[in-house]
């Protein structure tokens, strides 16, 4: 059985931290947190999550450079990816999906429920290997 | 950081006596410095704004090309981000007062100020212009800037509340209750104050579909179920299997405002009470309430309800955890819509919310203009907002226009097949699509390929710097609200120039069904008497009319001299009539046909064969 692997990227260590323990209110999550973009280029690569959970607004790279990035990269270019963001104005939303986006969450998020919604966007494939 | 210092200004001014005069006044007094750069009309303004970096501009309103409110409006479109001081002879305080509203930072009267004053105000203007950005910039970056710790809290709040960190003892679970559901009130106060603020800008698109009503409110009862449980009130829909009631709205933006109403009327309700919703269709709005049996809303506090932060009684509407922008944002909304919001004592107590929002068969029927002048040109307006729509119909109809309405995308495609229309007119935000694609799309329609198109909307400069713009040939990028004389000057100017363009044919009848055949062939101006038909012709040029003799009522000898074009040439004419027969000697006459013999099939081959003819004719004489 393989756990559902998701890489969460935010800069903000508090944010990282509640919304660990909001995904691990799912038994079947396998949680890994990056603090910038360019850390989570790496570890995409290395550990092949299941889903991606990006920040927007960070420092030196932001959350669609990095996805555009992750995009380009033959290793990550088919990792879903939702955006987890303060900024989901109607035109900021149409840019993420332009970019390969599967989604958008908006922050902020009931804890009890983020869970259920990140499930909402896993990869048939992925659901199957966890069961 | 304090004001920047102004190194260039833009003088807009065509009278060369002022321009010297200001020159020779900064030089004066010393303002080296500021190098002036002067233009004598807003065309050359506008070159020179897209090719030089300018700190401010001075603009007198009485140009060539621009005059009044709408010169301000074309040199605040060209340069949204400068500063600009107006400079004029004309002292009417409520015409200051509009130019300051169209984005005019001053508004300086001449001989009334000497240069010291205008180097003063210039410098104050290019002030409160950076702070006016300033602002705009803040409220953004704020809202986003408040909404990273509240995740922290709400989330940290949340999680606590839900157990996930193991039970609590209940003075302590008391305490976390009250730190949650104001954290919550927090994070809905800043979207509250975002969403107000973006709207009266102007930013917010709204997306237009035909919505049923009912649907949506059962959506916001169960959305606001939980929360009216806490109020102990029950919610009910009045007929809930009523007809179907279908608006054209944004149905995102309805359910906000459902969704508002309903809260304020639990919110203000006593427990064990009822909130009802009905939802009736009239013959052209639907007519939505929200009735509750809350204390009703005091005399005093009546003028002031859709005003933000308004709250009857503050410290009462506080425990109710109001932001206090509710129903501001719902009256904001309901005018975007093209609807009204009212609100009425219930009687027995208590109050009862109305919204009236336009239905969507009467929107739809709208779109068509049915009540313009025989013969005008008709023009395709792809607008998405109502209001501005009929606006602009209405001013477009006083110098001569038919203005028919496409809403969306889809819609501009559709009738721009079925309808040949002289110009198109479109906004750069539509529902379905953005108006550069519907611009591509038109122009590879054979018919479009080389029809005038001019964009019209509240953010041009966004299409604009569509990669794509440049090859659409766009007549002209408009501002809205949009300079008529400017507009009309454009509409007029390409008719002549028109290639390939379609046939127009004048039809003097009153038959529908002959009407719409002949809109296949060609443009068709349908007018019912010879007096019209008169006026038509005047108006402008046609290439065939079709004729029904029996309408002229025994006056068809003097028409027929008539039928000639604005350039005096005679136009061929397809008289079709029983009385066809008696006048087929005439010259003029290419056919007669009789109507009673005579299938609207063999009809349209005759008119076919006589514009072919005709157009040959031209070639000739060529």
């Amino acid at each position: 059985m393989t756990d559902i692997r998701i890489l969460l990227v935010d800069d903000e260590p508090d944010i990282r931290e509640v919304v660990d323990v909001s995904l691990g209110l799912d038994p079947e999550f396998k949680i890994r947190a990056c603090a910038s973009g360019a850390d989570a280029l790496v570890t995409a690569a290395e550990w092949s999550p299941s889903i991606i959970l990006l920040d927007v607004m960070m420092p030196l790279m932001d959350g669609p450079t990095t996805l555009v990035n992750l995009r380009n990269n033959p290793r990550t270019a088919d990792i879903p990816v939702v955006f987890l963001t303060a900024r989901t104005q109607a035109d900021e939303v149409e840019q993420y999906i332009s970019l390969g986006a599967q989604g958008v969450l908006s922050k902020p998020f009931d804890p009890m429920t983020l869970a259920a919604s990140v499930r909402d966007y896993l990869p048939p494939s992925s659901l199957h290997h966890a069961v | 950081m304090s004001a920047k210092v102004i190194k260039s200004i833009l003088l807009i001014e065509d009278n060369p006596g002022d321009v010297r005069l200001l020159r020779e006044m900064f030089d004066e007094h010393g303002a080296h410095d500021t190098e002036m750069t002067s233009v004598d009309c807003m065309s050359a303004a506008e070159r020179h704004l897209l090719e030089h970096v300018v700190d401010i501009i001075l603009l007198d309103p009485g140009l060539p090309d621009a005059q009044g409110l709408g010169a301000i409006r074309r040199a605040h479109a060209a340069a949204p981000r400068l500063p600009l001081v107006v400079l004029t002879c004309l002292d009417d305080e409520s015409v200051a007062e509009q130019a300051l509203q169209e984005g005019a930072q001053d508004y300086l009267i001449k001989g009334q100020i000497e240069v010291r004053g205008i180097l003063r105000a210039l410098r104050y203007a290019a002030e409160r212009k950076r702070l006016e950005r300033l602002k705009d910039e803040f409220v953004s970056t704020v809202s986003h800037e408040l909404r990273t710790p509240l995740t922290s809290i709400t989330g940290s709040l949340g999680l606590l509340m839900g157990n996930a960190a193991g039970s609590m003892p209940a003075p302590m679970a008391r305490l976390l209750a009250i730190a949650h559901s104001n954290s919550q009130r927090l994070v809905r106060l800043v979207n509250d104050i975002l969403d107000i603020e973006k709207m009266e800008a102007g930013r917010v698109v709204f997306n237009f579909s035909r919505v049923e009503v009912r649907p949506l409110v059962a959506q916001a009862i169960e959305a606001n179920r939980g929360f009216a449980e806490d109020y102990g009130v029950q919610v009910r829909l009045e007929d809930a299997h009523g007809a179907a009631a279908d608006v054209r709205a944004d149905p995102d933006r309805l359910l906000q405002v459902i969704t508002n109403l309903l809260s304020n009327a639990i919110k203000f309700s006593p427990a064990n009470h009822e909130v009802i919703i009905a939802v009736e269709k009239g013959a052209d709005t639907v007519r939505l309430t929200v009735r509750d049996h809350g204390p009703g809303i005091p005399l005093d506090f009546k003028p002031l309800i859709f005003e933000k932060f308004a709250q009857a009684d503050a410290g009462a509407a506080r425990q109710k955890g109001g932001t206090g922008l509710g129903l501001s944002i719902v009256k904001q909304i309901v005018d975007r819509l093209s609807g009204e919001v009212g609100f009425t004592d219930a009687p027995g107590g208590g109050t009862i919310f109305h919204v009236q929002l336009p239905c969507w068969d009467h929107v739809a029927s709208l779109a068509v203009d049915r009540d313009a002048k025989p013969g005008a040109a008709r023009l395709l307006l792809c607008e998405d907002d109502l209001d501005t729509a009929l606006t602009l119909r209405a001013q477009l109809r006083q110098v001569g226009f038919a203005t028919d309405f496409a809403y969306s995308v889809g819609d501009a495609l559709a009738r721009a097949v079925t309808t040949h229309y002289h110009a198109v007119l479109v906004d750069i935000h539509l529902p379905d699509g953005d108006g550069v694609s519907l611009i591509v799309r038109l122009r590879a329609l054979p018919q479009y390929r080389d029809t005038p198109i001019i964009v019209v909307s509240g953010d041009p400069g966004s299409g604009r710097d569509d990669p794509r713009a440049s090859q659409l040939s766009v007549l002209d990028w408009l501002n809205k609200p949009v300079d008529l004389d400017r507009l009309v000057r454009i509409l007029v100017k390409p008719t002549a120039q028109q290639a390939n363009r379609r046939p127009r044919i004048l039809h003097v009848d009153e038959d529908n069904a002959v009407a719409r055949a002949l809109s296949e062939i060609g443009d068709v101006v349908t007018v019912n008497t010879i007096e019209e038909a008169q006026r038509a012709l005047k108006a402008s040029d046609f290439d065939l009319a079709v004729l029904d003799v029996a309408l002229a009522k025994g006056a068809d000898p003097d028409l027929l001299p008539e039928l000639r074009d604005r350039n005096g040439n005679v136009i061929p004419v397809v008289v079709f009539s029983a009385k066809g027969a008696s006048l087929a000697s005439d010259a003029q006459v290419s056919a007669a046909l009789a109507e009673s013999h005579t299938s609207i099939d063999s009809l349209m081959a005759t008119v076919r064969d006589r514009l072919a003819s005709r157009i040959t004719n031209i070639r000739e004489v060529v």
